[in-house]
């Protein structure tokens, strides 16, 4: 089966535009749909920089006539820099064990070709399908018997295995693009499994591990319902679970609800800046959920 | 065979040796590590009077072998938290509760140390509390709870301002009430701001008006577990009362869409779009910190009115008796005695002035000497006097029914206030609770 | 033989290589999906041990008016959401698959909800849609609708997470479009032009037949997406007003950590489990798991 890997992109120039002619109405939809877009987007960042009784009383609209970044401040000032670390903590954590992971398995699916390694993806294509909220329940049990809750490792190991399957689906895609040929020329030089995993496959299958990364990555950061019901204190909380407490903490002061939100999406909004594709083949990897 | 296996398995029984390990380092630095033995969890509801407890446990600390450490828990949901920590071996050591409900499920499965003896041990402490405010903690004859923070009655507060424009006083009878009602909707004002998006709001009027129609003994009956007691006239009757107030517009139209727990409601009601709001004694604390022109020139006070042909008193009050400390019962030797001793901190006199300059009246006896060193003297012999003369003091219901049983009430005061059910159908699904 | 395999599979790695994957997946996800079916036979409270009951939560949960309204109304909103998001997501897609720069620009702009997580989403909604001091009750002014009740009337709750989720998942699925839109030959469009047909029926004989199988795709991730949605409804309604936007995920929640009877619960999970692999299955079984790789590759 000769499949493109997801992680490759075509290269936009062989494609000539769909049409021709400007297309009017598609335009004006298009700029609809932006508008709905922006306006909601305009109102998080404006407000952050007013202040609260503006906010209050000229209405969500309004634009910033005195600038002010008090809410930043308030929000930096609090516990923000705490959460942001054990969401990095949390993060790499994820991205490191599922890129681990999800390569061994692939490279076992791909590489042994017989019954047992076709059963083991088998269950992981059934993996894709759990929904992670109807296991909750045993999650919180197991976790709990491991002596686990209320640590950073509760929010890290489920968020891990079931970003797991979509790691394998997509490395197994990208492996399997690697001609025989190669392998069997490694082997020929002796090369065992293991060399021939760090000097052939790994190398090989760069882009899929890029978008496992990426997209376990997204997972972890973006997750919410393992730290809210696995984790309690200050110190293990991660930022998705504080924007969430924040609405207790700051009540109708918009401005500073917002100015979280915008601090806790700066991160990934620089990575979109820095890496838009790697970021975007690992968002994709989310639609595998 | 073994050579040809050996290579095969090595590599993943090093990934998962590293995956173990990896897992074990993280549990490691998420949990205080070795240090966790001598120093006590405590546990404490997060919101602007936190900081008294915090002072607490600075002072406790100071003179302490064993260390405590607050944990604070913001939002709305403390309650399930602290509910799901206890099923875990990370359970808080000593914690904040609302007594009752809220730790009868603990009682029962022997989790809390009983503190009986301990409030017996010395004088002061035993004639310490309020008896009123001392049972909510009171659970089949043992007691699991010191009062920590403010007693909370629910207060009818009003605009004085809106009161007077319309040449108006504030409700005594439900017959005032309801003129009351028509009039500030004559006015373009709403009459009564409710945050209907966080039910125990919308609660708060049920319980006061089956108090006021059906007389106290009513919930006693089915605070004590008999369920066919929903069944009584009265709870009907209270709630066709609601169903009423929102059909005439009491609440105006976006009630079910405004919260409390964002200060929404607050704000709208220090605005001077709504006239009057029924919350508890805090609300006042939270004007005072938000809206302080509003707290100090037109925020008014009262009680709930009374049904003429009622069984229930003007006197009753419907509220949070207190907040507790209660004790994890795996508490033992020295971090045990180290917890009673905390405990025993809470009717300190540095502690009580700190309440009382706070805002909050203790659940203490003999405090009406400390009341002119509360931020508004008047609100706060106001409150102590409610407390103090109240014929009954009937906890907020959602605090006073264990969890399960209290979600499903909630559900249905949901649902009764959004027109998903009838009072008659709401007096039903609620004697189905078990 | 054996020399011969052995020749054969020299640098192979064994299916063992998959153990270190499998234990840890099967510990985090596989094991609670036995565990939370066996636990939907019990009575558990999350303090003590869980008793078993045998099949009083699954007589319960049929009879339960409120389940049966949490899954009408997650087939409700798993509806609106494909009927709303299929349409927007396709017509999006296919416009920014085309190469010139203005479409570039503001498919980047697009793609933006993507990136912040659904807490911060529905939190940025929920400040739009307040009543008194959101951008909702300035709208309603404007337009003279009387109050913008919006949260507080169930057809406006249901409304509004849906909306929510479709503005945030919008761009997720027009990316879809756009990879598969890239796909489609330029040929057929140019035979299409010399038979005269305009850019309309462009769309209708060449454009989305082509996309058939990325509609399915799309599709499946939408129905499952939208079986659970949780951290818009906490946020935006806390299930309310009433039950009005009580889905089954939600119910669970409520059920299991609220009322903390974890036994019922784990009964009305099971049956997610049960709805969301059914539906997925079958769904992937209309497309087959090759097509549906297939339109991953114009990305």
């Amino acid at each position: 089966m000769k499949t493109v890997p997801p992680a490759t992109a075509p290269t936009p120039s062989r494609h000539r535009p769909l049409w021709r002619r400007a297309n009017i109405p598609a335009g004006a939809g298009a700029a609809l749909w932006l508008a709905i877009v922006l306006i909601p987007l305009y109102i998080l960042v404006s407000a952050t920089l007013r202040t609260r009784e503006d906010y209050l009383e000229r209405g969500a609209l309004a634009l910033p006539t005195s600038p002010s970044v008090e809410s930043y401040r308030r929000v930096l000032a609090g516990d923000f820099l705490t959460y942001l670390l054990n969401t990095v903590v949390v993060t790499a954590a994820c991205a490191a064990l599922v890129v681990v992971l999800a390569v061994t398995v692939a490279y076992s699916v791909v590489r042994t070709r017989n019954a047992a390694s076709r059963r083991v993806f088998q269950l992981f294509l059934l993996g894709l399908a759990i929904p992670s909220q109807a296991v909750i329940i045993p999650v919180y049990l197991i976790i709990t018997e491991l002596n686990f809750y209320d640590t950073l490792a509760a929010v890290i190991l489920p968020t891990a295995a079931f970003a797991l399957p979509v790691g394998v689906l997509i490395l197994v895609g990208t492996m399997r693009d690697i001609d025989e040929e190669t392998y069997e020329s490694m082997a020929l030089d002796g090369a065992g499994p293991l060399r021939t995993l760090l000097n052939l496959t790994v190398p090989m299958s760069r882009a899929g591990i890029a978008t496992v990364g990426v997209f376990s990555a997204l997972q972890a950061w973006n997750g919410f319902l393992f730290p809210f019901l696995l984790t309690q204190s200050r110190d293990t909380r991660v930022l998705t679970l504080g924007l969430y407490d924040y609405v207790g903490e700051f009540r109708v002061d918009v401005p500073a609800l917002l100015a979280a939100v915008v601090l806790s999406v700066v991160p990934i909004f620089a990575a979109y800046l820095l890496a838009r594709r790697q970021l975007v083949n690992g968002l994709m990897g989310v639609g595998g959920r | 065979m073994p050579f040809d296996l050996h290579p095969r398995l090595r590599t993943p029984a090093a990934t998962l040796a590293g995956a173990v390990l990896l897992a074990g380092t993280l549990a490691a630095c998420g949990s205080g590590g070795p240090s966790r033995a001598q120093t006590l969890e405590v546990w404490t509801y997060q919101d602007a009077s936190t900081h008294i407890q915090a002072e607490a446990v600075e002072r406790f600390n100071e003179n302490s072998d064993v260390q405590l450490e607050l944990v604070e828990i913001p939002g709305a949901n403390y309650q399930e938290r602290m509910r799901t920590a206890m099923g875990t071996p990370n359970a808080p050591d000593i914690f904040f509760n609302w007594g009752s409900g809220s730790i009868s499920d603990f009682v029962q499965q022997d989790m809390l140390v009983d503190l009986t003896d301990t409030l017996a041990e010395t004088d002061e402490l035993r004639d310490a509390f309020v008896p009123t405010v001392l049972a909510a903690a009171e659970i089949d004859g043992g007691v699991y709870g010191v009062p920590m923070r403010g007693v909370q009655p629910v207060i009818l507060f009003h605009n004085t301002e809106l009161f007077e424009q319309v040449g108006a006083e504030p409700p005594t009878t439900w017959e005032e009430m309801e003129e009351l009602i028509e009039l500030f909707q004559e006015e373009g004002v709403t009459p009564v701001a409710l945050g209907g998006a966080d039910a125990w709001t919308s609660l708060m009027w049920l319980e006061y008006l089956l108090d006021r129609i059906g007389g106290a003994e009513v919930w006693q009956q089915i605070e004590s577990g008999d369920t066919e007691a929903w069944g009584d006239p009265a709870v009907v009757a209270g709630a066709q009362t609601a169903l009423d107030l929102i059909e005439d517009g009491a609440f105006g139209s976006t009630f079910l869409s405004n919260a409390y727990t964002n200060d929404g409601v607050s704000t709208y009601f220090a605005q001077g779009r709504a006239a009057m709001h029924l919350m508890g004694s805090w609300e006042y604390g939270s004007q005072l910190a938000n809206a302080e022109e509003f707290a100090r020139e037109r925020l008014g006070y009262g009680t709930f009115p009374v049904f003429t042909d009622g069984a229930g008193e003007a006197s009753t009050i419907v509220g949070n008796p207190n907040n507790y400390w209660s004790v994890n019962s795996e508490l033992e030797g020295e971090r045990l005695d180290a917890a009673l001793e905390f405990l025993k901190h809470t009717t300190d006199d540095t502690y009580l002035s700190a309440l009382v300059a706070n805002g909050d009246i203790p659940g203490t006896v003999g405090v009406d000497d400390r009341l002119d060193d509360h931020p508004d003297p008047e609100f706060a012999r106001f409150q102590y006097d409610l407390i103090t003369e109240a014929s009954a003091f009937t906890q907020s219901w959602d605090q006073a029914l264990p969890n399960r049983a209290a979600t499903e009430m909630m559900n249905a005061v949901d649902d009764l206030f959004s027109g998903g059910l009838t009072a008659q159908e709401f007096a039903d699904t609620l004697r189905g609770v078990s | 033989m054996a020399g011969r395999r052995r020749a054969r599979d020299t640098g192979r790695p064994g299916v063992l290589w998959a153990v270190p994957g499998l234990l840890f997946f099967g510990l985090f996800a596989a094991a609670p999906m036995v565990l939370v079916a066996w636990l939907s036979f019990t009575s558990w409270d999350g303090l003590s041990a869980p008793t078993w009951t045998g099949v009083e939560n699954w007589t319960r949960l049929r009879s339960d008016p409120a389940m049966h309204r949490a899954l009408r109304l997650s087939l409700l909103l798993t509806l609106l959401s494909w009927a709303f998001q299929t349409p927007v997501a396709l017509l999006l897609g296919v416009w920014s698959a085309g190469h010139q720069r203005s479409r570039a620009v503001l498919s980047a702009l697009f793609f933006l909800p993507l990136l912040a997580s659904s807490v911060a989403l529905a939190l940025v909604w929920r400040s739009i849609l307040d009543p008194h001091f959101g951008l909702a009750a300035d709208v309603a002014r404007w337009l003279e609708l009387g109050d913008a009740n919006v949260l507080g009337s169930p057809r406006g709750a249901l409304l509004a997470v849906a909306f929510v989720a479709a503005w945030q998942f919008i761009p997720f699925h027009a990316l879809l479009y756009q990879g598969g839109a890239r796909q489609i030959p330029r040929s057929l469009y140019d035979a299409a032009s010399i038979d005269g047909a305009g850019t309309v029926r462009q769309f209708f004989a060449v454009t989305l037949p082509q996309l058939r199988n990325t509609v399915v795709t799309s599709s499946v991730l939408m129905v499952v997406g939208s079986l659970t949605y949780f951290e818009t409804v906490l946020i935006l309604t806390g299930g309310g007003p009433g039950s009005a936007t009580t889905i089954v995920p939600y119910l669970m929640y409520e059920t299991g950590f609220r009322a903390f009877d974890l036994g019922y619960a784990s009964a009305v999970a099971t049956s997610l489990v049960v709805v969301a692999t059914g539906v997925s299955l079958l769904m992937v079984r209309l497309t087959g798991f090759g097509r549906m790789r297939s339109t991953r590759e114009g990305m």
